[in-house]
């Protein structure tokens, strides 16, 4: 019972974690039709952010996050008026590769800049590095970043749904054609949508770095269990990132304590399995795995 | 009447052979010192990998980011029967080949429902999966993580002393899949592949048995890719889990046929031609001294060429040469003609 109740509370942890990192993947390829390869190595970005942000200056991630997304609200505009501008409207296979391209490009200019050492924060002070609820053991830093991802989850949902911009945002991810005949300018919502959605992944990678290790290539890690995420929730629907999030921390976790060495293999075996039986994911729109913007 | 459409050639066709031919079986013999014989080993071997990715890639439009598993199963077959049964490379060949057929067929049923950037995702996590089951399966077999096999040349070994004996067998690779795909594209399974590429929803409306030629392509290019995997392992004679199974092949492989061509028959082997020696340069320059740099500038080059050139080497030439020909029929500079 006790395992079964550890679990649980270690599966729904890692989930906030998962979804936290998959919002920006699912909000860029909500709106702009674009799966962005290069998603996990803006995390590790972000990651090194936090990292450096504390080791530099002494502010701890949790706090220093608002200026983390600031930075890389930038990093995300000039991601796409540099590059993502020029394929937006080509084929897929530029996307795909245009954006590997980044990543491999990332990956190693980290590796070159950081070395390839696993770096990691110790911001807790001693004694406080996990709390016991009815004998369940939470790891403090889990259950901080399980706070952002909630409080960012909803935050983002929230201005989607209220905000001039945010409804801008959404209007062209339902309908890109109607969007542009209400006067809305499509390009200038994929540049906000990529400032947003890179800012989200940096804060993401800032809150996390205190719990997983900070190392050049951890992108691809993180790359893989978002997109599961991503394809488990419903392609652009920011409710269900939450809800891949969840499944996907569940069953890791499970997965995990019976057979260690096969956890990461889960993530592979839903995405297929996942793929397979409802490409629109659970909570999706059905059709929107076939969507571009053409 | 049914041959012809092989024989049909137009001298772009017959400088293409040429050039295939005389870099297969003349260049080896061509007295090349060891580091350029080693380089020509590595183009051939990657232009038939290329080849063999562009044949569902390229011809059919799926891209596949999984061909890693394919080229692993193909290094791991034929060296597991070879040092634990003694089995000649030859058989663990096709043993490998008919292996990765099979694991075509079981994840064609799910990875064919998937378009575009999802078949990629798909197939990418397929080659993962099969990386993660193999050092798992550690567990249960005595594996050793790395394997070698040991110098011991001889035909029926497929080890050689001579580079030039190696350089022929790839360059004999190297001509089935171009071979191969040449076929492909000039038989009707080619043009339903093209009709699928181009408009899947339309070819389906027309009556192309999609799912059929698809698998026709994708079998094909599994069998080839494992092939080209257990050629490599009998070179490099070392195969280890995170370089046979490593999604940077799975990406090299589109990338060459990119840079060439993407579903063109020589493209393939143009990309392999220019980025093998590029990485043979980047690796020596930079590799020693700052890690990291040789692929810093590879993805730069990546991007770039897949903005600029999305057609690849052959497709900037036809639009070069469209190009040349509007200008000269126009008599002055290409002028864009109204709609």
């Amino acid at each position: 019972m006790l395992v079964f109740v550890q679990l649980v509370v270690s599966g729904v942890l890692l989930g906030g974690v998962y979804a936290l990192a998959a919002l920006g993947l699912n909000l860029i390829f909500g709106v702009a039709k674009v799966v962005n390869f290069a998603h996990g190595e803006f995390l590790m970005l972000g990651m090194y952010a936090g990292f450096w942000l504390m080791t530099t200056t002494g502010i701890n991630p949790y706090f220093g996050a608002p200026l983390i997304a600031i930075v890389f609200f930038g990093v995300g505009l000039l991601f796409y008026a540099g590059l993502m501008r020029f394929t937006i409207y080509k084929p897929e296979l530029t996307q795909v590769f245009a954006t590997l391209g980044l990543g491999i490009l990332l990956q190693n200019a980290a590796l070159m800049a950081w070395s390839a050492d696993y770096r990691t924060l110790q911001v807790m002070p001693a004694g406080w590095d996990s709390i016991n609820v009815l004998g369940a053991f939470i790891p403090t830093n889990r259950l901080i970043a399980f706070a952002y991802s909630v409080a960012i989850l909803a935050a983002v949902i929230v201005f989607l749904r209220t905000t001039f911009i945010g409804r801008a945002i959404e209007a062209v991810s339902q309908d890109l054609m109607s969007a542009r005949l209400m006067g809305i300018d499509p390009n200038r919502v994929f540049l906000i949508t990529f400032g947003l959605g890179i800012a989200l992944t940096g804060v993401a990678g800032a809150v996390l770095v205190p719990s997983f290790y900070a190392f050049p290539s951890v992108g691809s890690f993180f790359v893989l269990a978002s997109f599961v995420v991503v394809v488990l929730g419903g392609l652009g629907s920011v409710v269900g990132t939450i809800a891949g999030g969840l499944v996907l921390g569940l069953v890791e976790t499970t997965v995990g304590y019976f057979a260690p060495d096969l956890k990461e293999a889960t993530h592979f075996v839903l995405l297929i399995g996942l793929l397979t039986v409802r490409p629109h994911g659970l909570l999706g729109i059905k059709g929107a795995e076939k969507e571009t913007l053409k | 009447m049914s041959f012809s459409r092989y024989l049909v050639t137009s001298p772009r066709d017959l400088a293409g052979a040429a050039i295939l031919l005389f870099v297969a079986l003349v260049l080896p013999f061509c007295g090349l010192d060891d580091y350029y014989a080693n380089v020509l080993v590595l183009i051939l071997i990657y232009a038939g990998l290329a080849s063999s990715w562009n044949l569902i890639g390229g011809v059919a439009g799926q891209f596949s980011l999984g061909h890693s598993a394919f080229f692993g199963i193909g290094a791991y077959t034929s060296t597991l029967l070879y040092n634990y049964a003694g089995i000649s490379p030859w058989l663990g060949m096709l043993a490998g080949g008919v292996i990765s057929t099979i694991l075509a067929v079981a994840i064609s049923y799910s990875v064919f429902r998937m378009r575009g950037v999802f078949f990629a995702m798909a197939t990418l996590a397929v080659g993962e999966t099969i990386r993660i089951l193999l050092i798992y399966s550690r567990k249960f077999f005595d594996l050793p993580y790395s394997i070698s096999i040991n110098f011991t040349p001889g035909l029926s070994n497929m080890i050689f002393e001579e580079r030039t004996t190696y350089a022929l067998l790839a360059g004999g690779y190297l001509l089935a899949c171009v071979a191969v795909t040449f076929v492909l594209v000039r038989s009707y399974a080619g043009f339903y592949l093209k009709a699928i590429r181009d408009n899947e929803d339309a070819a389906d409306a027309s009556g192309v048995p999609i799912r059929r030629y698809k698998l026709i392509a994708f079998l094909l290019s599994a069998f080839l890719t494992s092939i080209g995997g257990t050629l490599m392992a009998q070179y490099i004679l070392y195969i280890e889990p995170g370089t046979v199974f490593s999604v940077e092949l799975s990406v090299d492989l589109p990338l060459m046929a990119i840079l060439g061509g993407i579903g063109t028959v020589v493209g393939p082997f143009i990309g392999a031609a220019i980025l093998i020696p590029l990485r043979e340069i980047l690796v020596e320059q930079l590799g020693g001294t700052l890690s990291g740099a040789h692929l810093v500038i590879y993805g730069f080059l990546l991007i770039v060429i897949v903005i600029v050139l999305p057609h690849g080497l052959m497709g900037g030439l036809s639009s070069l040469r469209e190009w040349v020909g509007r200008k000269r029929t126009s008599g002055g500079p290409a002028r864009e003609t109204a709609p």
